[in-house]
Protein backbone atom coordinates (compact mmCIF):
# COMPACT_ATOMS: atom_id res chain seq x y z
CA UNK A 1 0.00 0.00 0.00
CA UNK A 2 1.51 3.37 -0.88
CA UNK A 3 1.69 6.35 1.45
CA UNK A 4 -1.08 8.20 -0.34
CA UNK A 5 -3.60 5.41 0.20
CA UNK A 6 -2.66 5.15 3.89
CA UNK A 7 -3.30 8.87 4.18
CA UNK A 8 -6.77 8.52 2.69
CA UNK A 9 -7.73 5.89 5.24
CA UNK A 10 -6.55 8.07 8.11
CA UNK A 11 -8.25 11.22 6.78
CA UNK A 12 -11.58 9.42 6.33
CA UNK A 13 -11.37 7.92 9.82
CA UNK A 14 -10.74 11.36 11.33
CA UNK A 15 -13.57 12.90 9.28
CA UNK A 16 -16.05 10.32 10.57
CA UNK A 17 -14.97 10.99 14.17
CA UNK A 18 -15.19 14.75 13.62
CA UNK A 19 -18.69 14.47 12.13
CA UNK A 20 -19.80 12.48 15.18
CA UNK A 21 -18.22 14.67 17.88
CA UNK A 22 -18.05 18.31 16.73
CA UNK A 23 -20.72 20.99 16.27
CA UNK A 24 -19.83 23.60 13.63
CA UNK A 25 -19.08 27.16 14.83
CA UNK A 26 -22.15 28.56 13.00
CA UNK A 27 -24.39 25.99 14.71
CA UNK A 28 -22.97 26.89 18.12
CA UNK A 29 -23.62 30.60 17.47
CA UNK A 30 -27.21 30.05 16.42
CA UNK A 31 -27.79 27.95 19.56
CA UNK A 32 -26.23 30.67 21.73
CA UNK A 33 -28.48 33.30 20.11
CA UNK A 34 -31.55 31.10 20.80
CA UNK A 35 -30.52 30.85 24.47
CA UNK A 36 -30.44 34.65 24.70
CA UNK A 37 -33.92 35.06 23.24
CA UNK A 38 -35.91 32.18 24.84
CA UNK A 39 -38.03 33.52 27.73
CA UNK A 40 -38.49 30.17 29.53
CA UNK A 41 -35.66 29.16 31.92
CA UNK A 42 -36.38 25.46 31.30
CA UNK A 43 -36.14 25.85 27.54
CA UNK A 44 -32.91 27.83 27.96
CA UNK A 45 -31.60 25.02 30.17
CA UNK A 46 -32.33 22.41 27.47
CA UNK A 47 -30.45 24.47 24.86
CA UNK A 48 -27.54 25.08 27.26
CA UNK A 49 -27.34 21.35 27.99
CA UNK A 50 -27.23 20.57 24.25
CA UNK A 51 -24.33 23.04 23.88
CA UNK A 52 -22.54 21.64 26.95
CA UNK A 53 -22.88 18.16 25.44
CA UNK A 54 -21.30 19.39 22.21
CA UNK A 55 -18.34 20.85 24.14
CA UNK A 56 -17.88 17.63 26.13
CA UNK A 57 -18.14 15.51 22.96
CA UNK A 58 -15.47 17.57 21.21
CA UNK A 59 -13.11 17.51 24.21
CA UNK A 60 -13.50 13.80 24.94
CA UNK A 61 -13.93 12.61 21.30
CA UNK A 62 -17.13 10.83 22.38
CA UNK A 63 -20.27 10.74 20.17
CA UNK A 64 -22.77 13.58 20.66
CA UNK A 65 -25.56 10.97 20.59
CA UNK A 66 -25.61 7.22 21.24
CA UNK A 67 -27.52 6.72 17.98
CA UNK A 68 -24.32 7.26 16.03
CA UNK A 69 -26.12 6.87 12.70
CA UNK A 70 -25.57 5.26 9.31
CA UNK A 71 -22.55 6.59 7.34
CA UNK A 72 -23.41 8.34 4.06
CA UNK A 73 -20.57 9.26 1.72
CA UNK A 74 -20.51 11.99 -0.92
CA UNK A 75 -17.40 12.22 -3.08
CA UNK A 76 -16.61 15.27 -5.24
CA UNK A 77 -14.13 14.76 -8.09
CA UNK A 78 -12.72 17.47 -10.37
CA UNK A 79 -9.71 18.52 -12.47
CA UNK A 80 -7.09 15.82 -12.99
CA UNK A 81 -8.23 13.68 -10.06
CA UNK A 82 -9.54 10.17 -10.54
CA UNK A 83 -11.40 7.63 -8.43
CA UNK A 84 -9.91 4.14 -8.51
CA UNK A 85 -11.08 0.92 -6.85
CA UNK A 86 -8.10 1.25 -4.46
CA UNK A 87 -9.20 4.73 -3.40
CA UNK A 88 -12.76 3.50 -2.77
CA UNK A 89 -11.41 0.58 -0.72
CA UNK A 90 -9.36 3.00 1.40
CA UNK A 91 -12.40 5.20 1.93
CA UNK A 92 -14.47 2.24 3.15
CA UNK A 93 -11.58 1.07 5.34
CA UNK A 94 -11.33 4.55 6.88
CA UNK A 95 -15.07 4.52 7.62
CA UNK A 96 -14.77 1.10 9.31
CA UNK A 97 -11.82 2.27 11.43
CA UNK A 98 -13.64 5.45 12.42
CA UNK A 99 -16.67 3.47 13.56
CA UNK A 100 -14.46 1.18 15.65
CA UNK A 101 -12.34 3.92 17.17
CA UNK A 102 -15.20 6.27 18.13
CA UNK A 103 -16.84 3.71 18.88
CA UNK A 104 -20.16 3.78 17.03
CA UNK A 105 -23.15 1.85 18.33
CA UNK A 106 -23.05 -1.73 16.96
CA UNK A 107 -26.17 -1.62 14.80
CA UNK A 108 -25.60 -3.99 11.85
CA UNK A 109 -28.46 -6.49 11.64
CA UNK A 110 -27.60 -10.18 11.02
CA UNK A 111 -29.23 -12.72 8.72
CA UNK A 112 -30.99 -13.28 5.40
CA UNK A 113 -33.35 -10.75 3.80
CA UNK A 114 -36.30 -11.87 5.91
CA UNK A 115 -34.21 -12.29 9.07
CA UNK A 116 -32.81 -8.79 8.67
CA UNK A 117 -36.27 -7.36 8.11
CA UNK A 118 -37.66 -9.13 11.17
CA UNK A 119 -34.42 -8.53 13.12
CA UNK A 120 -34.72 -12.10 14.36
CA UNK A 121 -31.00 -13.05 14.38
CA UNK A 122 -29.70 -10.17 16.50
CA UNK A 123 -26.91 -7.69 15.78
CA UNK A 124 -23.19 -7.89 15.00
CA UNK A 125 -20.96 -6.85 17.94
CA UNK A 126 -18.53 -5.03 15.65
CA UNK A 127 -19.56 -1.40 14.98
CA UNK A 128 -17.68 -1.66 11.65
CA UNK A 129 -20.07 -4.37 10.41
CA UNK A 130 -22.42 -1.50 9.54
CA UNK A 131 -22.32 -1.05 5.77
CA UNK A 132 -22.38 2.60 4.60
CA UNK A 133 -25.25 3.74 2.35
CA UNK A 134 -24.40 3.73 -1.40
CA UNK A 135 -21.69 6.30 -2.14
CA UNK A 136 -22.53 9.27 -4.38
CA UNK A 137 -19.87 10.62 -6.76
CA UNK A 138 -20.23 14.08 -8.29
CA UNK A 139 -18.15 15.84 -10.94
CA UNK A 140 -17.18 19.37 -9.78
CA UNK A 141 -15.36 22.36 -11.36
CA UNK A 142 -12.64 22.56 -8.68
CA UNK A 143 -9.44 20.52 -8.98
CA UNK A 144 -10.22 18.38 -5.94
CA UNK A 145 -10.98 14.96 -4.57
CA UNK A 146 -13.17 15.85 -1.59
CA UNK A 147 -15.17 13.49 0.61
CA UNK A 148 -18.12 14.48 2.79
CA UNK A 149 -19.06 12.03 5.57
CA UNK A 150 -22.56 12.24 7.05
CA UNK A 151 -23.84 10.19 9.99
CA UNK A 152 -27.63 9.85 9.71
CA UNK A 153 -29.58 9.09 12.92
CA UNK A 154 -32.78 7.06 13.14
CA UNK A 155 -35.17 9.70 14.56
CA UNK A 156 -34.92 12.02 11.53
CA UNK A 157 -35.42 9.01 9.23
CA UNK A 158 -38.66 8.11 11.01
CA UNK A 159 -39.95 11.69 10.68
CA UNK A 160 -38.62 12.30 7.15
CA UNK A 161 -40.79 12.21 4.05
CA UNK A 162 -40.24 12.06 0.28
CA UNK A 163 -43.40 12.70 -1.68
CA UNK A 164 -44.88 14.59 -4.59
CA UNK A 165 -46.28 18.10 -4.35
CA UNK A 166 -48.58 19.64 -6.98
CA UNK A 167 -47.05 23.10 -7.29
CA UNK A 168 -49.95 24.89 -9.08
CA UNK A 169 -47.27 27.23 -10.47
CA UNK A 170 -46.92 28.84 -7.03
CA UNK A 171 -43.92 28.59 -4.71
CA UNK A 172 -46.37 29.16 -1.85
CA UNK A 173 -48.14 25.85 -2.61
CA UNK A 174 -44.85 23.96 -2.24
CA UNK A 175 -43.89 25.91 0.88
CA UNK A 176 -47.25 25.33 2.59
CA UNK A 177 -46.90 21.59 2.06
CA UNK A 178 -43.31 21.51 3.37
CA UNK A 179 -44.22 23.54 6.45
CA UNK A 180 -47.21 21.27 7.20
CA UNK A 181 -45.02 18.14 6.97
CA UNK A 182 -42.28 19.78 9.06
CA UNK A 183 -44.63 20.84 11.86
CA UNK A 184 -46.15 17.38 12.04
CA UNK A 185 -42.70 15.74 12.09
CA UNK A 186 -41.14 18.18 14.58
CA UNK A 187 -43.93 17.53 17.08
CA UNK A 188 -43.09 13.82 17.00
CA UNK A 189 -39.30 14.04 16.68
CA UNK A 190 -38.60 14.63 20.38
CA UNK A 191 -34.99 15.73 19.77
CA UNK A 192 -35.76 19.31 18.73
CA UNK A 193 -34.60 21.95 17.87
CA UNK A 194 -34.45 20.55 14.37
CA UNK A 195 -32.97 21.76 11.10
CA UNK A 196 -35.13 20.81 8.12
CA UNK A 197 -32.98 19.66 5.17
CA UNK A 198 -34.93 19.75 1.92
CA UNK A 199 -34.20 18.60 -1.62
CA UNK A 200 -36.59 19.32 -4.50
CA UNK A 201 -36.03 17.39 -7.73
CA UNK A 202 -37.60 15.32 -10.50
CA UNK A 203 -37.46 11.88 -8.92
CA UNK A 204 -37.37 10.44 -5.41
CA UNK A 205 -33.70 9.50 -5.84
CA UNK A 206 -32.77 12.98 -7.03
CA UNK A 207 -34.74 14.72 -4.27
CA UNK A 208 -33.04 12.57 -1.60
CA UNK A 209 -29.61 13.27 -3.13
CA UNK A 210 -30.35 17.02 -3.14
CA UNK A 211 -31.46 16.81 0.49
CA UNK A 212 -28.05 15.28 1.37
CA UNK A 213 -26.33 18.11 -0.55
CA UNK A 214 -28.41 20.59 1.46
CA UNK A 215 -27.10 18.99 4.67
CA UNK A 216 -23.52 19.21 3.41
CA UNK A 217 -23.54 22.79 2.13
CA UNK A 218 -26.17 24.41 4.40
CA UNK A 219 -24.94 27.16 6.73
CA UNK A 220 -26.73 28.27 9.89
CA UNK A 221 -25.50 31.85 9.32
CA UNK A 222 -26.37 32.06 5.61
CA UNK A 223 -30.09 31.67 4.98
CA UNK A 224 -32.03 32.73 1.89
CA UNK A 225 -35.57 34.14 2.05
CA UNK A 226 -37.28 30.77 1.52
CA UNK A 227 -35.16 29.06 4.17
CA UNK A 228 -35.88 31.89 6.61
CA UNK A 229 -39.61 31.68 5.97
CA UNK A 230 -39.70 27.91 6.66
CA UNK A 231 -37.71 28.36 9.89
CA UNK A 232 -39.92 31.24 11.07
CA UNK A 233 -43.14 29.37 10.36
CA UNK A 234 -41.85 26.31 12.23
CA UNK A 235 -40.87 28.49 15.17
CA UNK A 236 -44.41 29.81 15.42
CA UNK A 237 -45.63 26.25 16.12
CA UNK A 238 -44.61 26.47 19.82
CA UNK A 239 -43.22 22.90 19.78
CA UNK A 240 -39.87 24.04 21.17
CA UNK A 241 -36.75 22.19 22.32
CA UNK A 242 -37.52 18.57 23.32
CA UNK A 243 -41.18 19.39 22.64
CA UNK A 244 -41.29 21.48 25.85
CA UNK A 245 -42.72 24.48 23.95
CA UNK A 246 -40.95 27.76 23.19
CA UNK A 247 -39.73 29.72 20.20
CA UNK A 248 -36.91 27.46 19.04
CA UNK A 249 -38.39 24.52 17.14
CA UNK A 250 -35.97 24.96 14.21
CA UNK A 251 -32.49 26.52 14.16
CA UNK A 252 -32.33 27.03 10.39
CA UNK A 253 -33.46 25.42 7.12
CA UNK A 254 -31.20 23.95 4.42
CA UNK A 255 -32.80 23.88 0.95
CA UNK A 256 -31.39 22.64 -2.36
CA UNK A 257 -33.44 22.99 -5.56
CA UNK A 258 -32.35 20.84 -8.53
CA UNK A 259 -33.48 20.70 -12.16
CA UNK A 260 -37.26 20.39 -12.48
CA UNK A 261 -39.57 18.26 -14.63
CA UNK A 262 -41.90 19.88 -17.19
CA UNK A 263 -44.98 18.92 -15.22
CA UNK A 264 -47.30 19.99 -12.42
CA UNK A 265 -45.40 17.85 -9.93
CA UNK A 266 -42.34 18.48 -7.76
CA UNK A 267 -40.71 15.71 -5.72
CA UNK A 268 -39.82 16.99 -2.27
CA UNK A 269 -37.56 15.19 0.20
CA UNK A 270 -37.73 16.57 3.73
CA UNK A 271 -35.48 15.34 6.53
CA UNK A 272 -35.86 16.95 9.93
CA UNK A 273 -32.28 16.86 11.14
CA UNK A 274 -32.39 16.53 14.93
CA UNK A 275 -30.55 18.62 17.53
CA UNK A 276 -27.20 16.83 17.01
CA UNK A 277 -27.41 17.02 13.20
CA UNK A 278 -26.23 17.64 10.57
CA UNK A 279 -23.35 15.39 11.61
CA UNK A 280 -21.12 16.07 8.65
CA UNK A 281 -17.40 16.54 8.06
CA UNK A 282 -15.57 17.24 4.81
CA UNK A 283 -12.02 16.31 3.92
CA UNK A 284 -9.72 16.76 0.93
CA UNK A 285 -8.20 13.38 0.02
CA UNK B 1 -31.66 22.28 40.23
CA UNK B 2 -32.92 19.85 42.85
CA UNK B 3 -30.47 17.06 43.76
CA UNK B 4 -32.14 13.69 44.21
CA UNK B 5 -30.65 10.53 45.66
CA UNK B 6 -31.83 7.10 44.56
CA UNK B 7 -33.72 5.14 45.91
CA UNK B 8 -36.33 7.88 46.02
CA UNK B 9 -38.35 8.37 49.16
CA UNK B 10 -42.08 9.15 49.05
CA UNK B 11 -41.91 12.45 50.96
CA UNK B 12 -39.96 13.99 48.07
CA UNK B 13 -42.97 13.82 45.85
CA UNK B 14 -44.92 17.00 46.62
CA UNK B 15 -41.93 19.09 45.47
CA UNK B 16 -41.50 17.28 42.16
CA UNK B 17 -43.94 19.26 40.04
CA UNK B 18 -43.81 19.59 36.26
CA UNK B 19 -41.01 21.84 35.10
CA UNK B 20 -38.73 21.04 38.07
CA UNK B 21 -35.14 20.48 36.94
CA UNK B 22 -33.41 17.67 38.81
CA UNK B 23 -30.02 16.00 39.07
CA UNK B 24 -30.08 12.27 39.80
CA UNK B 25 -27.44 10.59 41.99
CA UNK B 26 -27.08 6.85 42.65
CA UNK B 27 -28.05 3.65 40.89
CA UNK B 28 -30.49 3.74 38.01
CA UNK B 29 -31.77 0.93 35.82
CA UNK B 30 -31.97 1.07 32.04
CA UNK B 31 -34.32 -0.74 29.67
CA UNK B 32 -36.25 -0.22 26.46
CA UNK B 33 -38.52 -2.03 23.98
CA UNK B 34 -36.85 -5.44 24.17
CA UNK B 35 -36.48 -5.87 27.91
CA UNK B 36 -39.18 -3.90 29.74
CA UNK B 37 -42.06 -6.23 28.69
CA UNK B 38 -39.91 -9.16 29.92
CA UNK B 39 -39.43 -7.39 33.26
CA UNK B 40 -43.18 -6.88 33.57
CA UNK B 41 -43.73 -10.59 32.83
CA UNK B 42 -41.37 -11.42 35.73
CA UNK B 43 -43.36 -9.14 38.04
CA UNK B 44 -46.67 -10.68 36.94
CA UNK B 45 -45.31 -14.19 37.54
CA UNK B 46 -43.94 -13.20 41.00
CA UNK B 47 -40.40 -14.00 39.86
CA UNK B 48 -38.75 -10.59 40.23
CA UNK B 49 -37.31 -11.49 43.66
CA UNK B 50 -35.32 -14.34 42.09
CA UNK B 51 -33.33 -11.78 40.05
CA UNK B 52 -32.28 -9.71 43.05
CA UNK B 53 -33.70 -6.57 41.40
CA UNK B 54 -35.37 -4.14 43.81
CA UNK B 55 -37.67 -1.63 42.11
CA UNK B 56 -38.77 0.22 45.28
CA UNK B 57 -37.91 3.89 44.80
CA UNK B 58 -36.15 3.05 41.51
CA UNK B 59 -35.46 5.06 38.37
CA UNK B 60 -35.72 3.39 34.94
CA UNK B 61 -34.04 5.18 32.04
CA UNK B 62 -35.39 4.26 28.58
CA UNK B 63 -32.10 3.69 26.78
CA UNK B 64 -29.77 1.05 25.36
CA UNK B 65 -26.29 0.80 26.88
CA UNK B 66 -23.75 0.44 24.09
CA UNK B 67 -20.06 1.28 23.68
CA UNK B 68 -21.29 4.57 22.16
CA UNK B 69 -22.95 5.48 25.47
CA UNK B 70 -26.54 6.10 26.56
CA UNK B 71 -29.30 8.42 25.39
CA UNK B 72 -33.08 8.51 25.68
CA UNK B 73 -35.27 6.62 23.23
CA UNK B 74 -38.92 7.63 22.71
CA UNK B 75 -40.87 6.58 25.80
CA UNK B 76 -44.15 6.56 23.86
CA UNK B 77 -43.22 3.46 21.84
CA UNK B 78 -45.84 0.81 22.64
CA UNK B 79 -43.46 -1.70 24.26
CA UNK B 80 -42.15 1.00 26.59
CA UNK B 81 -45.19 3.11 27.48
CA UNK B 82 -47.36 0.02 28.08
CA UNK B 83 -44.96 -1.13 30.84
CA UNK B 84 -45.13 2.14 32.81
CA UNK B 85 -48.27 1.21 34.85
CA UNK B 86 -46.99 -2.20 36.01
CA UNK B 87 -43.51 -0.85 36.77
CA UNK B 88 -44.93 2.11 38.70
CA UNK B 89 -47.11 -0.27 40.72
CA UNK B 90 -43.98 -2.35 41.46
CA UNK B 91 -42.28 0.72 42.96
CA UNK B 92 -40.53 2.60 40.13
CA UNK B 93 -40.65 6.30 41.03
CA UNK B 94 -39.12 7.96 37.98
CA UNK B 95 -39.46 6.87 34.37
CA UNK B 96 -36.83 8.69 32.38
CA UNK B 97 -37.00 9.14 28.61
CA UNK B 98 -38.23 11.52 25.96
CA UNK B 99 -41.45 12.38 24.12
CA UNK B 100 -45.09 12.95 24.99
CA UNK B 101 -47.00 10.31 27.00
CA UNK B 102 -50.74 9.64 26.67
CA UNK B 103 -53.21 11.23 29.13
CA UNK B 104 -54.06 7.73 30.36
CA UNK B 105 -50.41 6.99 31.25
CA UNK B 106 -50.17 10.35 33.01
CA UNK B 107 -53.22 9.47 35.13
CA UNK B 108 -51.72 6.06 35.98
CA UNK B 109 -48.42 7.63 37.03
CA UNK B 110 -50.36 9.86 39.42
CA UNK B 111 -52.27 6.91 40.83
CA UNK B 112 -49.03 5.09 41.75
CA UNK B 113 -47.13 8.21 42.92
CA UNK B 114 -44.65 8.00 40.08
CA UNK B 115 -43.41 10.67 37.71
CA UNK B 116 -42.02 10.94 34.19
CA UNK B 117 -38.96 13.05 33.47
CA UNK B 118 -37.28 13.84 30.18
CA UNK B 119 -33.55 13.86 29.66
CA UNK B 120 -31.97 15.65 26.70
CA UNK B 121 -30.13 13.45 24.16
CA UNK B 122 -26.71 14.44 25.49
CA UNK B 123 -24.69 11.23 25.30
CA UNK B 124 -21.20 12.67 25.76
CA UNK B 125 -22.28 14.65 28.82
CA UNK B 126 -24.07 11.65 30.35
CA UNK B 127 -21.02 9.48 29.70
CA UNK B 128 -18.96 11.86 31.86
CA UNK B 129 -21.44 11.27 34.73
CA UNK B 130 -21.53 7.45 34.69
CA UNK B 131 -19.32 5.91 37.38
CA UNK B 132 -20.17 2.20 36.89
CA UNK B 133 -22.27 0.01 34.63
CA UNK B 134 -23.29 -3.66 34.84
CA UNK B 135 -25.89 -5.98 33.36
CA UNK B 136 -28.64 -6.61 35.94
CA UNK B 137 -30.81 -9.06 33.95
CA UNK B 138 -31.47 -10.50 30.48
CA UNK B 139 -27.84 -10.43 29.23
CA UNK B 140 -28.97 -12.15 26.00
CA UNK B 141 -30.43 -8.79 24.90
CA UNK B 142 -26.93 -7.31 24.51
CA UNK B 143 -27.04 -3.50 24.52
CA UNK B 144 -30.78 -3.72 25.25
CA UNK B 145 -30.24 -5.84 28.40
CA UNK B 146 -31.53 -4.54 31.75
CA UNK B 147 -28.49 -2.60 33.00
CA UNK B 148 -27.69 -0.83 36.23
CA UNK B 149 -25.66 2.39 36.09
CA UNK B 150 -24.21 4.34 39.00
CA UNK B 151 -24.54 7.98 38.03
CA UNK B 152 -23.49 11.32 39.39
CA UNK B 153 -25.82 14.17 38.47
CA UNK B 154 -27.86 12.99 35.48
CA UNK B 155 -29.76 16.13 34.38
CA UNK B 156 -33.48 15.90 33.65
CA UNK B 157 -36.73 17.81 33.89
CA UNK B 158 -40.06 16.63 35.32
CA UNK B 159 -42.46 16.39 32.38
CA UNK B 160 -45.45 14.58 33.95
CA UNK B 161 -46.40 14.51 37.62
CA UNK B 162 -49.48 14.74 39.85
CA UNK B 163 -51.77 14.20 36.82
CA UNK B 164 -50.29 17.12 34.86
CA UNK B 165 -47.93 17.22 31.87
CA UNK B 166 -45.70 19.80 30.25
CA UNK B 167 -47.01 18.67 26.87
CA UNK B 168 -50.66 19.57 27.56
CA UNK B 169 -52.37 22.19 25.44
CA UNK B 170 -52.31 25.47 27.28
CA UNK B 171 -49.41 24.57 29.60
CA UNK B 172 -46.34 26.74 29.08
CA UNK B 173 -42.84 25.62 29.90
CA UNK B 174 -42.05 27.40 33.20
S1 LIG C 1 -33.10 11.89 16.91
FE1 LIG C 1 -30.96 12.59 16.86
S2 LIG C 1 -30.50 13.26 18.97
FE2 LIG C 1 -32.37 12.02 19.00
S3 LIG C 1 -31.68 9.94 19.48
FE3 LIG C 1 -31.80 10.10 17.22
S4 LIG C 1 -29.77 10.75 16.54
FE4 LIG C 1 -29.88 11.12 18.74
Amino acid sequence: MNQNLNDIQLKVKEALIRASTVFSADKKSVLSRAIETEPSPNVRWVLETILENADTAEKTRRPTCDDTGIPHLFLEVGGQNSVTPDILRQIYQGVAEGMQELPCRPMAVKGSDVQRLEQSMGLFDDPAALVPAPIRIQLVEENVLRLHVLMQGGGPEIRGKTYRVFHQHKMSAILDEIVAWAIEGAGLLGCTPCTPAIGIGRTHYEAAALMLEAMIHGRFDQQNAIEQEITERLNQSNIGPLGLKGQTTALATFLRVGPQRASGVRIVCLRLCCCVEPRVASVLL
Amino acid sequence: MEKINIPIVDNLFPSLVIGTRILLFGKIFTGRDAVLPKLVALIENNKLDETGIDLKGAVIFHTAVSPAGVGPTSSNKYDIESTIPALSKAGVKIHLGKGRLSPETIRTLHEYHSIYAVIPPVTALLESKILERRVAAFPEEGMEAFHQLRVEGFPCIVAAAHGKSLYEEGSESP
